[in-house]
């Protein structure tokens, strides 16, 4: 159904004929095909996530409002989305409104007494640390890297990543918003709604901060954010950033007190022991099991390719018979990277001194290879500005996590087995099907120590397809079932492989609502959902978001 | 190559954004971090490579027809390459700027052409020039100048001065320059004058596939009947056309650009300086001579798989992504310049911001390019330069008529002009 020529004329009467389109080829430009990386759900093979009935490129608060008044007055779904990363940000339904906030990109303030950036929707990662690095301040990246949008990731979502051992998940970063709520009144929550300036989500008065985010973020679907402040952290080295080399294959030469290490482990307890201690210590800046994404057997040789801009995809086999790889790839086959940044020359020498001393206390090594100056250059680039992030889609295009051993590090690493290497040897016996890369079955990355304790790793397991290739999609499909059935057989939960289930199905379209209730009502606290429930048939009355915002039904009413 | 060849690029496309951008290592503010201009001017999500390649599998799949506003997405890009720097950061196994180009290609095939290229396009069937001048005139530039003519007399080197160069009075001047520049310098060197045609370049990015052919197996033909071997020209356009697009045809000439050329001729010593140049200037890459000007690596095959699902092809593609552009020989000669201070914009070399000239974007969409040209302005204005020097006749004509709508005190220049300034 298009939408009517009268609420189209109304709605390009708010952003400007320039601003609105409903061509169909356009529309087609705001579809993500399922047989990609949809996050979590698939791959379905040519599935697309419904056409939208127009799509809109507002340009303030204002005319969100304006917007969203107008979905009231015609009773049209909108979804917003600033940087489109996977599915998450597109219609759930056909005849839904897409609002692509690509114009609101201002980074409005950056207060550096009080260590805050107030931004708007299409301030993206890589912008906010450039402009945060000239006054000695850094953001958080959250994990997508640094193409995606900050206030999505504070808002909308969780919005962890490598540096959250420092600074922390975005959720936790968030210091103010203001939102255009889904009646289109417009909300400013913490201190900024008291004119009081950015600096507290919370308050004075009464905290809605957990109300507006639900509880792990609207998923653009109650409302639009059109402002946020984000919390920043010390930023103890040059802006800019001193990049040299040839694409891809850029490095950055850093100050001393800047380093990275990627440390090996002889076994799956030491490498747990190690993520403890590194929180105890309170040492580190960024600390993520990283290019295990392309595999535990190929990581050597991809970090090799990546780290030379003559090397191409197709030097992989070579690059696997060289001995020197080899050697370096057994070196990391239980690893993580860490990054450490010294505020003083003291700092740096304490950090390292104390990492020397966990590596002893547990029998691990920095990797030698990757202290080869072009390896480390480029490692401790790829760290900070978390700017190739994507090359989780390098092999054939298509990526997606499952199992997601999350919780503390030891959930992964302790089992006999460790949970890990079960996980690792089920994947290698799908990968001799073919349809996925044959990585060595341990595709397993994630963050270290971004809870207190130490915890959180959310180890996914990194599976690499080819979404053209019917065969591979649907073949990655039938792993990602069996993940999903054999982690529940183990006890250790539903995997990364079905997180989205519960909004988006099959068909691209919302996930019918008994399977719906049924995933929501099994999680581990359900009653949380049936609180947003209430909370958005309040702040939502005409249901105009999607079922991405996690909701169920009263067993009582 | 077919628009349908791209299909497995299309759905393989991870929407991730970086073709919206500079590459994200590079980013070193907030004001300077775009680099496609077509996105940035236009917003939509159609107007980047992302876009583009989900407009083209709505065509082929036949979930959309030409509208207006698909003849306007598919031309409303001027074909600099940045998306497909941007994209092969993390993508091995992506074309994006050829998809775009086949895209054009297809749109001109079907004969959903832009008026305003019809009236070029036109006048370069009968004229041999994209200036909209008289061919006999081509050779105007050149009058008067002490130099060989090829055919009628032999040269070790043909400068080939482009249609920019040849009709635009403004900058006739420095194609006389570079060619003053390196006879003095004892190069035996000649020009086509009059006989010079169209290189074809530009109309390849307009999707005038046909015409490009026909101009180029008419130039090559030309070239090897006069016995060229070496061909100079300061103009990137041609120069990409020569270097990157003629061998595919069967050319087998050296390509130089000038700025190559008088970098050479400077470290040997064949040029020298005797004056100071006081100035502080910054460079501009032009997108055809900096990240599309690399070699041409003659390549046919296949694709196949290594372990299951990587997408490899057998023999090894040449890998185009810009790391191999001409970007030091400008700045070699810059620096050598007595008195001259190079400064350098955020965005540069292989991630410049392209000036808004090309793709036929100068001749369809004026307001579009002329926003182009002036964010590079703003770009040069913020390193405190008081002159923004290019290698290119289209850039540096696109930045004076921008200027022209400014403040006017940026000046322009190419790299000849000062080194015959400093001599």
């Amino acid at each position: 159904m298009a939408l009517s020529r009268e609420a189209y004329r109304e709605l390009e009467d708010i952003v400007g004929s320039q601003n609105i389109s409903d061509d169909p080829a356009v529309l087609d430009c705001y579809r993500y095909p399922l047989s990609h990386t949809a996050i979590h759900i698939g791959p379905y093979y040519r599935v697309y996530t419904p056409r939208g009935v127009a799509v809109l490129l507002p340009g303030s608060a204002e005319e969100v409002q304006a917007i969203v008044k107008l979905c009231n007055k015609y009773k049209v779904k909108f979804k917003p989305s600033s940087t489109f990363w996977s599915a998450w940000g597109y219609p759930l339904e056909d005849d839904t409104i897409q609002l692509d906030m690509r114009r609101m990109d201002r980074i409005l303030e950056i207060d550096d007494k009080n260590n805050y950036a107030v931004v708007e929707p299409h301030v993206i990662g890589a912008t906010l640390q450039a402009e945060a690095m000239k006054v000695g301040l850094n953001t958080h990246i959250h994990g997508p890297g640094a193409s995606c949008s900050c206030l999505a990731s504070a808002t909308a979502l969780g919005g962890l990543g490598p540096d959250t051992l420092y600074m922390g998940h975005h959720n936790e970063n968030l210091l103010g918003v203001e939102w255009v709520m889904p009646d289109g009144e417009l909300l400013r929550v913490g201190s900024a709604g008291s004119g009081l300036g950015w600096f507290c989500c919370d308050g004075p008065g009464p905290s809605l901060k957990g109300l507006v985010r639900g509880m792990v973020g609207t998923n653009g679907a109650m409302g639009v954010f059109t402002k946020c402040a984000i919390k920043l952290y010390p930023w103890p080295g040059p802006a800019p950033l001193p990049v040299e080399g040839k694409p891809p294959a850029y490095k950055a030469v850093l100050p001393d007190n800047l380093r990275v290490y990627t440390l090996g482990f002889p076994s799956w307890k030491a490498w747990a022991d190690s993520c403890y201690l590194v929180f105890d210590a309170g040492i580190g800046y960024v600390a993520h099991r990283q290019f295990n994404m392309f595999g535990r057997d190929l990581k050597g040789a991809m970090v090799k390719i990546l780290s030379d801009p003559t090397k191409t995809l197709g030097d992989i086999e070579e690059l696997l018979r060289d001995p020197e790889v080899q050697k370096m790839t057994e070196d990391m086959k239980r690893d993580y990277q860490i990054v450490l940044a010294g505020m003083t020359p003291g700092d740096i020498e304490w950090q390292d001194k104390a990492l020397d001393k966990i590596l002893e206390e547990t029998g691990g090594w920095k990797v030698k290879g990757m202290l080869e100056p072009d390896l480390y250059n480029w490692s401790l680039l790829y760290m900070i500005r978390l700017g190739h992030k994507n090359l989780n889609l390098v092999y054939g295009g298509g990526y997606d996590g499952c199992f997601g051993l999350g919780g503390t590090p030891d959930f992964g690493t302790s089992g006999e087995p460790a949970r890990v290497e079960q996980a690792t040897a089920f994947k290698e016996e799908w990968e001799k099907k073919g349809n996925i890369v044959a990585a060595g079955g341990d595709g397993m990355m994630g963050g270290i120590g971004g809870m207190g304790g130490g915890g959180h790793s959310l180890w996914e397991n990194f599976t690499h397809f080819d979404p053209a290739d019917k065969e591979s999609t649907e073949g990655t499909l039938d792993f990602f079932n069996a993940v999903a059935k054999f982690g529940m057989e183990k006890g250790w939960g539903p995997g990364m492989e079905k997180m989205n289930d519960y909004a988006r199905w099959s068909n691209g379209r919302t996930t019918p609502k008994e399977i719906r209730d049924r995933i929501l009502g099994e999680a581990a606290q359900p009653e949380a959902f049936r609180y947003q429930r209430k909370f958005k048939e309040t702040f939502n009355p005409n249901d105009l978001g999607d079922g991405y915002y996690r909701t169920l039904d009263d067993p009582d009413e | 190559m077919a628009l349908e060849d791209y299909k497995a690029d299309m759905e393989r496309c991870s929407q991730c954004s970086y073709c919206k951008w500079i590459p994200f290592d590079q980013v070193k503010s907030w004001r300077f971090a775009k680099g496609c201009p077509s996105i940035a001017y236009n917003n939509f999500m159609s107007y980047c490579a992302r876009g583009r390649y989900a407009v083209a599998l709505s065509l082929i799949n036949g979930q959309s027809t030409y509208t207006d506003r698909v003849v306007d997405i598919v031309y409303k890009c001027t074909t600099c390459g940045s998306c497909d720097v941007s994209d092969k950061i993390c993508r091995y196994n992506l074309e994006p700027l050829e998809m775009i180009r086949e895209l054009k290609f297809r749109l001109v095939e079907d004969g959903k052409v832009l008026p305003q290229f019809t009236t070029v396009i036109d006048h370069l069937r009968k004229e041999n020039n994209m200036m909209m001048k008289p061919g006999t005139e081509g050779g105007d530039w050149a009058e008067g100048l002490d130099v060989k003519r090829i055919p009628a007399e032999k040269a070790e080197v043909l400068f080939h001065a482009g249609c920019r160069f040849s009709y635009d009075e403004e900058l006739q001047e420095k194609a006389r320059t570079a060619v003053t520049l390196l006879k003095d310098a004892g190069v035996d060197i000649g020009i086509m004058g009059a006989n010079e045609s169209c290189c074809g370049g530009r109309v390849y990015d307009m999707g005038y596939k046909d015409d490009f052919t026909r101009l180029a197996e008419s130039t090559i033909k030309a070239w090897t009947a006069a016995g060229v071997k070496t061909v100079v020209t300061s103009c990137a356009d041609c120069y990409h056309a020569f270097l990157r697009l003629y061998p595919a045809l069967g050319a087998e000439f050296e390509v130089l650009h000038t700025v190559q050329y008088l970098d050479r001729l400077i470290k040997e010593g064949k040029i020298k300086f005797s004056k100071k140049v006081p100035m502080r200037v910054t460079y501009h890459d032009p997108c055809h001579l900096g990240r599309q000007g690399e070699p041409y690596i003659p390549w046919e095959g296949k694709e196949k798989k290594v372990k299951n699902q990587i997408v490899v092809y057998e023999p090894r593609r040449p890998r185009y992504n810009g790391a191999w552009g001409v970007y030091d020989p400008p700045r070699d000669v810059l620096k050598s310049i007595p008195g001259l201070e190079l400064v350098e914009m955020e965005r540069i070399r292989e991630y410049a911001w392209c000036c808004g000239a090309g793709g036929g974007v100068r001749e369809a969409y004026p307001d579009f390019s002329n926003w182009t040209a002036v964010e590079r302005i703003e770009e040069a204005q913020s390193t405190g330069a008081e002159a923004i020097v290019s290698a290119c006749p289209w850039c540096e004509r696109n930045f004076i008529d921008a200027i022209n709508g400014t403040d006017g005190k940026m000046k322009v220049f190419d790299v000849t002009d000062l080194v015959k300034q400093a001599i």
